[in-house]
């Protein structure tokens, strides 16, 4: 497929899903809104983890100072929802500086450790603070329009995916894609490795704050423990994994194709689904590591032997 | 007239714990001038080559690139003040093409505009066919056997166009004519009016590249001249040549 064609369905499919509102029940509009903000999500760690190869635990962190940020401006300061959102960015940008200055010296293992405690530090942090309504949380102004929120989180996704598609052809994404390969190489060859991990992680800020902010409003309803929920940041990794890490939209795919398979299975029995849930993670791990944007690229050439190969290569 | 020389090294130290890798070191490297180095494993070539290209830091003395001391200045700053190394133990982007392990040299290194990626890759193109690649540009760079990986990390920092290679054992593991070849594609870069300091055991290459020689022993440096008379010391027959027969 050449870039060309790439393009006109990416933007078929975009039209398509912009015009669901109007003719889908309002549950599966729900069920959108809460896909797109996924995929939003996942597309924010696509450019630390994936592009980068930082494996962040700390983007629920992003996504919960883009929930408190938007839901203080709004309650506490009556402030519009549009600069309640971007107070939430700026809060997850000034975080992503202040904390990736030190968490992104640490290579590895030890990077994702270091993220680990993040959230919960913010939990705790939050949890005490008085304009951020303490352990009980904030609830926010209530507005009825979920396909004002729908069509919100369609742009919100549209434009990290054009981000990570510039990302992917210009010289700041080959640096970080050189930090991921080599980061001794990368900086030996002139990269300023800190400042391209810094950016890096301030971009997926951005994108994982919107989708916080668009949230809360959407929910009404924030508290500590479910705005800086660290099982959501794991979402994000399984569904960038199952997509495609380093690709533009392996991570949106990753977040349409598991969701649906999530929601359809917990309409079921919901404790066969999760288990046939991990499996799934499982398998797809141990057979298409590189996920399935790479799985689609390749598997034309090399067929079943695809799936061999990638459990020969990546066997521990 | 004296020239400010490319490279100074003055007073150089590096202790490891308790062992003193590299010990109270002094040379410099004139531009255009190739300078080798040899010595026995473990004398503190690496660590040296690492010392000067910023990977680690001195315990003390310091560097000076064309006159200005770069002792503070981290690894990438280096690279593109035009410091370009390789790497014994190689260090390719495994997951990236052939063509763009080379891009990336391009691309960064001492570019200072903002080049198109497309611009970048027909710079790598011809590294690539200067290094005799050119067959293997779309292979992940994982794939490449040992020698193509070699010249792998050969191409990578040249096409940083620095103005200082540091070349360490890239011609370890190679058969004579792929040496011939290699040694080739140094000489043309080196007319660009490179310097380069080049480390290799085989000293038929050493004596082929070098203006003049810098033996090392233990981390210190025994000797340093021209390279004819540097082979005939007998400490260096000694410490080095010797210790090859046994
Ligand atoms: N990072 C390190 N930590 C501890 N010791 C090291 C390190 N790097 C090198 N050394 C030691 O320093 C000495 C010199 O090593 P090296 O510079 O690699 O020698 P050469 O390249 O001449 O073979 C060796 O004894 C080696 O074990
Ligand atoms: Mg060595």
């Amino acid at each position: 497929m050449t870039l060309r064609t790439k393009f006109v369905l990416a933007l078929a499919a975009t039209l398509v899903l912009a015009a669901l509102p109007w003719f889908a029940p309002p549950t599966l509009v729900q069920f959108g809104i809460a896909t797109l903000l996924l995929a939003t999500l996942a597309q924010g760690w696509n450019i630390i983890g994936g592009f980068t190869g930082y494996a962040s635990f700390g983007n629920s962190v992003f996504f919960g100072l883009g929930s408190y940020g938007t839901a203080i401006a709004m309650v506490q300061w009556q402030l519009p929802f549009g600069v309640g959102l971007a107070f939430g960015v700026l809060l997850s940008v000034l975080f992503a500086l202040v904390m990736g200055i030190p968490v992104l010296r640490l290579r590895g293992h030890y990077f994702a450790i270091a993220t680990l405690a993040l959230s919960q530090v913010m939990t705790a942090i939050v949890s005490n603070l008085e304009i951020a309504g303490r352990n009980i949380g904030l609830v926010l102004p209530l507005l009825n329009g979920d396909a004002l929120f729908y069509e919100l989180s369609l742009a919100v996704l549209v434009l990290a995916t054009l981000t990570i598609f510039w990302i992917s052809r210009s010289r700041f994404g080959f640096g970080l894609i050189a930090i991921r390969e080599n980061e001794d190489a990368a900086a030996s060859m002139g990269i300023d490795t800190t400042r391209y991990k810094v950016l890096a992680f301030a971009l997926a800020g951005i994108f994982s704050a919107l989708a916080g902010g668009i949230h809360a409003y959407w929910i009404t309803f924030i508290d500590p423990v479910s705005a800086f929920d660290l099982s959501l940041n794991v979402k994000m990794i399984i569904m960038t994994v199952f997509g495609g890490p380093g690709s533009v939209l392996g991570p949106v795919i990753g977040a349409f194709v598991l969701s649906a398979i999530s929601e359809t299975l917990s309409t079921e029995v919901s404790s066969v689904a999760s288990l046939f849930f991990g499996m799934v993670i499982v398998a797809a791990v141990i057979f298409m590591p590189r996920g399935l944007a790479d799985l689609i690229r390749r598997f034309r050439k090399t067929g079943w032997r695809y799936f061999s190969e990638n459990v020969r290569s990546h066997r521990l | 007239m004296k020239t400010t020389p490319i490279l100074e090294i003055r007073g150089l130290s590096k202790r490891f714990g308790g062992l003193v890798a590299v010990s109270d070191v002094n040379f410099s490297i004139a531009p255009g001038e190739t300078l080798g180095l040899i010595g026995p494993n473990g004398a503190g070539k690496t660590t040296l080559v690492s010392l000067i290209s910023g990977s680690i830091t001195p315990t003390t003395g310091d560097i000076l690139f064309e006159g200005a001391s770069i002792r503070h200045l981290p690894a990438f700053q280096r690279a593109r003040a035009g410091i370009g190394r390789t790497f014994q133990i190689m260090k390719p982007f495994p997951g990236l093409s052939v063509l763009d392990n080379i891009a990336v040299g391009a691309l960064f290194g001492t570019s200072t505009t903002a080049k198109a990626l497309q611009t970048a890759r027909e710079e790598a193109r011809e590294w690539l066919e200067l290094m005799e690649l050119q067959h293997h540009a779309d292979q992940r760079a994982d794939e490449l056997g040992g020698p193509d990986r070699k010249r792998l990390e050969l191409a990578k920092a040249m096409a940083m166009k620095p103005k200082l290679l540091l070349l360490d054992e890239v011609m370890a593991g190679l058969n004579h004519a792929e040496i011939d070849d290699v040694i080739e594609a140094i000489k043309k870069v080196r007319r660009t009016g490179i310097s380069v300091l080049v480390i290799e055991h085989v000293i038929k290459v050493i004596q082929r590249l070098s203006d003049r020689l810098l033996v090392l022993h233990h981390g210190q440096q025994i000797i340093e001249g021209k390279p004819e008379e540097v082979l005939e010391d007998p400490r260096v027959i000694e410490a080095y040549l010797g210790r090859r027969r046994a």
